[in-house]
């Protein structure tokens, strides 16, 4: 059974979080992680960061269904995943993702999948702040995460 | 039947709220739902070829019959990472 963590959060992922301990398995000889950094440039655009949205229920879900999926395809033993909501600027970490397997190769294959399957499946969307004196247009207002605008007309359709 | 319908990202801003109900007749199909929100908030259809869609979070074919209290979500192409 892979060993799962799972964690969608506002908060900076930490150096402490990324360097702890991996899961201890003896069989396992590969250890691989990664880091997604926001960069200065989104496209053309000089950026000062960017604010993360989530649909959090279902892109929970949906790595869920990605580790189910991964788990089926290689021997990974344990999956360690952290996503940034909300804003993170330019320099900071906005994903991690760590995986342990007994061997290199299914660690690469499972990591590049998982990550390219999410970009397509995991629900979270990148609103880009561009900086200042660079901004063409309005920095996109905050998101209230859990906040709910109802419809000014809220009548059904019938 | 009633079923919640949300939207998120920039969808939010083109229909100017983030959810809404729809009362649809038993038996409609999530195409014929969609046809109801477009008429109903205009300016999403014109990103309807690029509008990803779920039902109670699972991502479904077009023509899945939906029930009572599903929650729709319809949001553009995700860019985690």
């Amino acid at each position: 059974m892979m060993r799962r963590q799972l964690i969608l959060t506002p908060e900076p992922i930490s150096q402490s979080v990324m360097a702890g301990p991996c899961a201890e398995n003896k069989s396992c000889g590969a250890l691989l992680s990664f880091v997604g950094i926001v960069r200065s440039l989104e496209g053309d655009q000089v950026i000062e960061g960017i604010d993360y949205e989530a649909y959090q229920a279902m892109a929970k879900h949906q790595f869920q269904l990605l580790f189910n999926e991964m788990e089926q395809r290689w021997p990974i033993e344990s999956v360690r995943l952290i996503h940034r909501l909300g804003r993170v600027d330019v320099g900071q970490a906005s994903l991690w993702v760590e995986l342990l397997a007994p061997h290199r190769q299914e660690a690469f294959e499972a990591l590049g999948w998982l990550i390219d399957t999410m970009k397509q499946k995991v629900p979270i969307w990148k609103h880009p702040i561009p900086r200042p004196e660079t901004a063409t247009t309005a920095p996109r207002a905050a998101i209230e995460q859990d906040g709910e605008t109802q419809c000014d007309d809220p009548s059904t359709i019938s | 039947m009633r079923v919640q319908v949300h939207f998120f990202s920039y969808f939010r801003d083109l229909a100017a709220c983030s959810q809404c109900s729809l009362n649809l007749e038993k038996g409609t199909n999530l195409e014929q739902a969609l046809v109801e929100i477009h008429a109903k908030f205009p300016n999403l259809k014109a990103m309807k070829k690029s509008t990803l869609v779920a039902v109670d979070m699972e991502y479904v074919s077009r023509d899945h019959l939906l029930c009572e209290g599903n929650d729709i979500a319809l949001f553009p192409p995700v860019q985690g990472g």
